[in-house]
């Protein structure tokens, strides 16, 4: 029963972090119906960013680790989503009127540009974060000794997915986010500004996963060049599996693929756990096409 | 007749590569200089290009100078294929490379097929020289030698459970396999043998289930990356008392960069040993041109490889083998000469001979420290 509960924490944190960056792509895909395959490397960009401030601002030295993390973290949210942005006006905006599958081909080629950009600019080995910025402690909880910087990463995943959530439902511009994902048509007819609401969205998603980059860089100590793809593509699957372009579904579905991954690593086999994860995905395409929380509509595919 | 002279232009053009400029010998070099090993693969490019300047400068070979014509196959076999037919229409003579038993596997048949030779530098796995493939070679050992001397390292030590963990790559699975017929021999129980992905960053769930199967020492067979993140979680759970132990993927300085220094202290590994533990004038006189153009030292053992690979090309055009086979030849009653990581020679099947292995240990300062014999 330890070694379950140990595994349940172990699969919610990874599951936060898969979580973070499934809102990333599950916002594009509601809003422009393109799966922005480049999420994962703007992912890697923020990670490099957190490094790079913290590095050269020196700001660790200014304020206290706590404070410093704050800091660095809203920074490097702002930097991301202003990558965002510049990859959606470059990379998108031109081809808005041009078929699916060329939008698709360009993010493919915009997720190859950014991976060797960061290879070109940070160099191919692996960089490390210093280590004093980890809060050091443990907290006993149900008998299990439980790193606390675990349950920080969980925290600031479920913070950051509910402060979105409010914003998403409880905002006029949220509402206009909501509506342009309906129909961009109609919500231009009621005056919304549609262009500015995609631009708003690639500010959103980027930004949230440029913060989850640096949260990997804070727990994990280690990047690379190519960390983005293998989260990307474990998000992706996340938000499929809650239902793409639903944002509640993507935190259900990153949290869940979390949880399967860390259990059937415990009690299946290893090697096998990213299979597992997928068998579930399609057990629940097939029972859900449209995932759990998504709902079931002719345009969306 | 424009196009009938476009065409000629054209035919004329594909031809050139393949005629050989007078007083000169091509060599290729394949390497991952993209992708996930990369920074290996620059390592070799500098390593490579380093020797083949001296060699020039100190007159090239017999007159002639040697030029060096480097592809990227990205750490990919698709890639690799690709890379090779390159090279093998580049006009080279012999194609030294590349990190990787699968990436070099794709590449083996097209450099055979075309005639060249191939020096595989990061190719462990056993079945590249079983093939028959009468102009291949490799610098680096074979997984079953280093398998055999990882199960006498583990029964030396004294060890009674081991848990055996590889990351599903071909390199790494074979020696966890060959470690495993070693210990089975030996009658030393493996408590735990499974696989985890490689270029994750969270290990917990695969070291929550590894300590629940209570063993007195881990043999991670795979890459740095992994084992940095697997120390460093493995610390973090508070899991302090049994140690781990390495093949010799992990012999990369920034494995205690990414485990930190505390947590690498105590972890062991077996591998060739780099330059800058060996004591042959070779190894010292490599080592501080490589520091004066470089700046840095090498910090893996495979780049070094690779340089051993071209030394090996080197002797062979010196002592006036000028083709493919003549090479191949020569390098096949090869012994003794003196490479950068020991001797170097090959047997009939093109591994190279001799033994080479020795433990690392990392000390409290974060350094890899050679153990004595």
């Amino acid at each position: 029963m330890e070694q379950f509960f140990q595994q349940l924490l172990n699969g919610l944190a990874v599951g936060g972090i898969y979580a973070l960056i499934a809102l990333g792509y599950t916002m594009v895909y509601g809003v422009m119906k393109l799966i922005n395959f480049a999420h994962g490397d703007i992912f890697t960009i923020g990670a490099y960013l957190g490094l790079t401030l913290l590095v050269s601002c020196n700001i660790a030295a200014v304020l206290p680790p706590t404070a410093a993390v704050l800091v660095i973290f809203l920074m490097v949210a702002l930097l991301a989503a202003l990558v965002g942005y510049l990859l959606e006006r470059v990379a998108y905006r031109p081809l808005r009127n041009a078929g699916r599958l060329s939008a698709v081909v360009s993010a493919l080629g915009a997720s190859i540009f950014l991976q060797n950009g960061v290879m070109l600019i940070y160099g191919a080995r692996f960089y490390v974060y210093p280590d004093f910025l980890r809060p050091d402690f443990t907290v006993h909880l149900l008998g299990l000794a439980v790193p606390g910087v675990r349950l920080l990463i969980i925290f600031a995943s479920v913070v950051l997915m509910v402060a979105l959530s409010a914003f998403i439902q409880r905002t006029r511009t949220g509402a206009a986010i909501r509506a342009v994902a309906v129909d961009p048509g109609a919500a231009q007819l009621m005056g919304i500004n549609v262009d500015r609401i995609i631009s708003l969205v690639f500010l959103i998603g980027p930004g949230l996963g440029g913060a989850a980059g640096l949260m990997v860089g804070i727990y994990y100590g280690q990047i690379d060049f190519t960390m983005g793809w293998s989260y990307g593509l474990k998000a992706l699957t996340a938000a499929i599996l809650g239902g793409i372009g639903n944002i509640p579904g993507a935190m259900l579905g990153g949290l869940m693929l979390g949880i399967i991954e860390a259990l059937a690593a415990g009690y299946v086999s290893m090697a096998w756990k990213d299979a597992i994860a997928f068998l579930v995905l399609i057990f629940i395409l097939i029972i859900r096409p449209t995932g759990i929380l998504g709902e079931r509509t002719a345009e969306k595919l | 007749m424009c196009v009938l002279a476009r065409l000629c232009t054209i035919f004329l053009l594909t031809l050139l590569p393949l005629t050989v400029a007078a007083g000169e010998f091509k060599i290729g070099l394949m390497c991952p200089l993209t992708g996930k090993w990369a920074s290996e693969g620059q390592d070799m490019k500098n390593i490579v290009s380093l020797l083949v300047e001296k060699a020039n400068a100190s007159g090239g070979v017999g007159g002639n100078t040697i030029s060096l014509v480097v592809e990227d196959d990205a750490g990919d076999p698709r890639t690799a294929a690709l890379a090779a037919q390159k090279l093998a229409s580049s006009g080279v003579l012999a194609v030294i490379g590349t990190y990787g038993s699968a990436v070099t596997e794709a590449s083996q048949n097209i450099l055979d097929e075309a005639e060249l030779v191939q020096i595989g530098t990061g190719s462990t796995s056993v079945r590249l020289t079983e093939k028959g493939l009468q102009r291949f070679f490799r610098t680096c050992p074979r997984d079953d030698a280093q398998g055999s001397y990882a199960g006498a390292a583990l029964v030396k030590g004294g060890y009674k459970a081991v848990a055996l963990l590889h990351d599903n790559s071909s390199y790494a699975k074979g020696l966890a396999e060959e470690t495993r017929s070693a210990l089975n021999t030996a009658g030393v129980k493996v408590v735990f043998y499974d696989a985890l992905t490689p270029g994750e960053r969270d290990y917990t769930a695969i070291l929550t289930k590894l300590k629940a199967a209570k063993p007195d020492i881990i043999f991670f067979t795979g890459y740095y990356p992994e084992t940095g993140m697997l120390l460093r979680q493995k610390k973090e759970m508070g899991w302090n008392d049994v140690a781990m132990m390495g093949g010799d993927a992990s012999n990369h300085q920034d494995l205690v960069k990414i485990a930190g220094p505390e947590a690498s202290v105590g972890y062991f590994f077996i591998s060739p040993p780099l330059p800058q533990d060996m004591d042959t004038s070779e190894a010292k006189a490599f080592l501080e041109a490589y520091k004066s153009k470089y700046k840095t030292v090498p910090v893996s053992v495979w780049a070094i490889l690779a340089g051993d690979a071209f030394k090996a090309i080197e002797g062979a055009l010196a002592s006036g083998a000028h083709t493919p086979d003549a090479i191949a030849a020569w390098l096949k009653q090869l012994k003794g000469m003196p490479g950068l990581s020991g001797t170097l020679g090959f047997d009939a099947k093109g591994d190279r001979v001799g033994e080479f292995y020795r433990v690392y240990m990392v000390d409290d300062k974060g350094d890899f420290v050679l153990q004595p014999k």
